[in-house]
């Protein structure tokens, strides 16, 4: 009887646990198997590619693609750094301000509350668009050409915000935070010696969501970034692919020039090898957080 | 809490008017060197660039123009891929660059932008900015120039950007690869004698002779059709896969073509289907490569063929004295040989302006600054071809040669950056190639259409789905690799159902509008 129980509640039966498992592998396929095809074409020939198009079984194998990228010389490596420098400092300061952001949400003794959840809320329904924010962005607050323009316009999410207050409400007792005051710590002092500690699990889900949509950003630097120097490695592919289809696309206006410049554009399977080198880092970064996330993900299940 | 978001909004506002207004004249009167008096700073934004390293050359430029017109140029080097997007965003942001590159083509669009109001007025009677700061370079521009740049735009029917000169002209050209055509006796008259549906006796000779994996005929779909069938496109429906076709008369391009003056859906016209029909018997007969029915590669698998010479006849867009420069390339004689005589149609005509922004605080100075580029063969050269001595040498008979790792790192796009003619031949072009230059594009017809731009926007969910269906057939059914007797008829039926004959009919209104205030 005990155990009957038991099995019901921990264990699904046996049909449900194999539709499970064939249903998460075939999610896991759907996710792993691009990336493959992708390192597929980025060793495929270019003769190869010419000939059957893009393919996992190429007719012939080669590493020039990975060779032109290391000929790319400091121009890839400078926008690797700069990837690397954005993604790091962009994300240690975005996480500082959300934990501050929803830190102060969520303590009720907070006068403004209210006013600042809606304030934050707000640009989740309603945006002013892409236009004013750039005149804001660019004109107002002089983002262009520096880093401070790749990390500023993405350093508040209000959807990390809402996880943050809601992972905090849910894990840590207000009575902790009155308890630490009746001992005599001040508010950052409770703020970072004690809740922190408590909330890692959940600064953790929201830092790899951030270093996610940093590492990822090349929006930004088509927007603000015209100086070579500060180019992220996102948009150095993106700019080959634009100028790509581009140029396929007015090829006939543009006329004799269009055909030259397209032959001088690097190949596809480049493009791939680039897309391996974009891949690769941040795939190596999710182990770190991994332990972390398991306990992040339970956010918002145990309480509202 | 309703007070506070009142008095924020209040706040946004306020700042929102002071940042609006601020607007300065630009510097009248001038100093004791005959420049103008106050410092000013002008942002260009230039499309189809590849700069990486600007430094020398605008070390050199702003010495240059200090002297000149007391100004310090700061150019934005937009590439292919990011100058649709940001140009516009510039603009509707009211950045504060003067000078944009426009065109017929870009998303920069210049008709739709002038009617915005997003381009200054160049010969406004109450600035007059072209009669007296442009004198020079409007004088010297070829008339079907100046005329195509006269359009309806927000401050009435005017001049709204100074155009570049350029290659003006279309031509579109039979590719031909010449050793190969001689080593089966043929040549090029013979090409010149016969067309399209003549060429089955020459093709099916070099197939039978070069073996079964080569392919004769190496052709871009959409371009041997409109060579075929005297066919252009309507300037302003370039973006998509060119739906809509006007006809040319293909002896005399000034005259009327076979249709009138009508737009019509090219896929449903009897040329159509017989230049299908035909490239079908061509592709299975093996002259075609299928692999130029994949859009993906159709691109590098046709340059890659050109430059290595396994054809005997392609298709090329034509600029003059690409035969030498195409010989050199490929390591062979390639020859040329026309479908029509060259003719400037709206694309062509507003291939390459520049347009000053309404944004633009010193519109005065960017207009001396345009007259004194299009004018200034040493302005003009070091701003496109660099530094003498660092990015190009000049042989004896003064044809440049470029020095390839500095002019890497410094390459605009020659044709987007105003008046070429000023710009010294390079190497193989032979010291009189500007006089050639002018007299092959001075010669050149206008078609009846000239000028005549569709504005896309009543009909643009229509042209989108529209669009889909032509990228989904367009490309297999001209060069062969579908049967046209199923696949047309499917097509067409797609093309009614999502309102093909609603665009029809808006061209057509459009033109006959334009037709009429002509």
């Amino acid at each position: 009887m005990k155990t009957r129980k038991k099995s019901r509640l921990g264990k699904p039966g046996i049909v449900s646990e194999i539709s499970f498992y064939i249903i998460l592998g075939l999610f896991c396929a759907a996710c792993i198997i691009p990336f493959i095809f992708v390192v597929i074409i980025s060793f495929s020939s270019e003769e190869s590619i010419r000939a059957i198009g893009y393919s996992f079984r190429p007719i012939k194998w080669s590493t020039g693609a990975y060779q032109y990228v290391f000929q790319l010389g400091d121009q890839l490596w400078r926008s690797y750094f700069n990837s690397f420098f954005v993604t790091i400092v962009g994300t240690v300061t975005s996480l500082l301000m959300t934990i501050m952001y929803s830190y102060a949400l969520f303590r009720k003794d907070f006068k403004y509350r209210n006013f600042f959840t809606f304030f934050a809320f707000f640009t989740t329904l309603f945006g002013g668009g892409l236009v004013p924010t750039f005149m804001v962005c660019k004109q107002l607050l002089h983002l262009s050409n520096n880093y401070a323009a790749l990390i500023v316009p993405a350093l508040i999410s209000p959807f990390n915000i809402i996880i943050m207050r809601t992972f905090f409400s849910s894990s840590i007792p207000t009575e902790l935070i009155e308890a630490a005051a009746i001992d005599g710590s001040g508010e950052y002092r409770t703020l970072f010696g004690i809740i922190i500690p408590i909330a890692k699990p959940g600064i953790a889900t929201v830092g790899l969501l951030t270093a996610l949509s940093y590492w990822n950003e090349w929006f930004l630097a088509m927007l603000y970034i015209k100086d070579s120097k500060y180019i992220p490695l996102q948009y150095l592919l993106m700019k080959m692919q634009n100028q790509a289809d581009f140029l396929f696309k007015n090829a006939s206006v543009i006329g004799v020039e269009a055909s030259k410049m397209l032959r001088d554009l690097p190949s596809a399977s480049l493009r791939m090898a680039l897309v391996v080198f974009i891949v690769v880092p941040i795939a190596f970064a999710y182990p770190f957080f991994q332990r972390y996330i398991i306990s992040g993900l339970t956010i918002g299940s145990v309480k509202g | 809490m309703k007070k506070i978001v009142a008095l924020l909004l209040v706040a946004c506002m306020i700042i929102g008017s002071f940042t609006a207004c601020g607007k300065n004249n630009g510097g009248n009167g001038t100093d004791a060197n005959g420049r103008p008096k106050d410092h000013v700073t002008l942002k260009m934004y230039f499309h189809g660039s590849n700069v990486s390293d600007d430094k020398k050359v605008l070390e050199e430029v702003n010495k240059y123009l200090d002297e000149k017109l007391n100004v310090t140029l700061e150019p934005i080097w937009g590439t292919w891929g990011d100058f649709d997007t940001n140009a516009v965003l510039a603009i509707n942001g009211n950045d504060d660059v003067d000078i944009y590159f426009t065109c017929s083509w870009s998303a920069d669009e210049y008709n739709l932008f002038a009617k915005r109001g997003a381009w200054v007025r160049l010969d406004n009677p109450e600035n007059n900015l072209l009669e007296k700061y442009g004198k020079e370079v409007w004088n010297l521009l070829p008339d079907v120039l100046t005329t195509g740049a006269k359009i309806e735009g927000s401050d009435g029917f005017g001049v709204y950007a100074v155009p570049g000169y350029k290659d003006i002209a279309c031509q579109l050209c039979w590719d031909i690869n010449v050793p190969l055509l001689e080593k089966y006796g043929y040549t090029v008259d013979d090409i010149k004698k016969t067309d399209y549906y003549g060429f089955g006796e020459i093709l099916a000779k070099v197939k039978a002779g070069e073996g079964e994996n080569f392919y004769p005929l190496l052709i871009e779909g959409a371009v041997a059709e409109r060579m075929v069938d005297n066919s252009i496109i309507v300037a302003g429906d370039s973006g998509s896969t060119n739906l809509l076709s006007y006809y040319i008369n293909p002896t005399k391009t000034s005259d009327k073509g076979a249709y009138g003056d009508v737009i019509l859906n090219k896929f449903a016209t009897d040329e159509y289907k017989k230049f299908v029909t035909k490239t079908r018997e061509y592709f299975l007969k093996g002259y075609i490569d299928p692999g130029l029915a994949n859009a993906e590669q159709a691109n590098n698998l046709r340059s890659e063929k050109q430059l290595t010479g396994q054809y005997l006849i392609g298709t090329q867009s034509y600029s003059l004295g690409y035969e030498t420069q195409a010989s050199a390339e490929r390591g062979f004689q390639v020859a040329f040989v026309g479908t029509t005589p060259a003719y400037v149609d709206t694309t062509s005509s507003q291939g390459a302006m520049m347009a000053i922004s309404t944004a633009s605080k010193n519109p005065e100075r960017a207009m001396m600054f345009l007259n004194l580029l299009n004018t200034d063969p040493y302005l003009f050269t070091l701003l496109d071809y660099g530094v003498e001595g660092v990015h190009y040498t000049k042989n004896d008979i003064g044809e440049v040669e470029f020095i390839e790792n500095e002019r890497a790192k410094y390459s605009p796009w020659t044709n987007g950056m105003g008046n070429v003619t000023l710009l010294p031949p390079q190497k193989g072009q032979g010291a009189d190639f500007w006089t050639k230059f002018k007299a092959y594009y001075g010669a050149a017809d206008r078609i009846p259409i000239l000028g005549f731009t569709f504005n896309s926007d009543p009909v643009s969910n229509e042209l989108a789905a529209v669009a889909n269906a032509a990228a989904e057939y367009a490309l297999t059914l001209s060069v062969g690799a579908v049967d046209p007797e199923q696949v047309l008829p499917a097509f067409l039926k797609k093309l009614n159902d999502n309102g093909m004959q609603k665009i029809i009919d808006e061209a057509n209104a459009q033109l006959q509008n334009f037709l009429k205030n002509k």
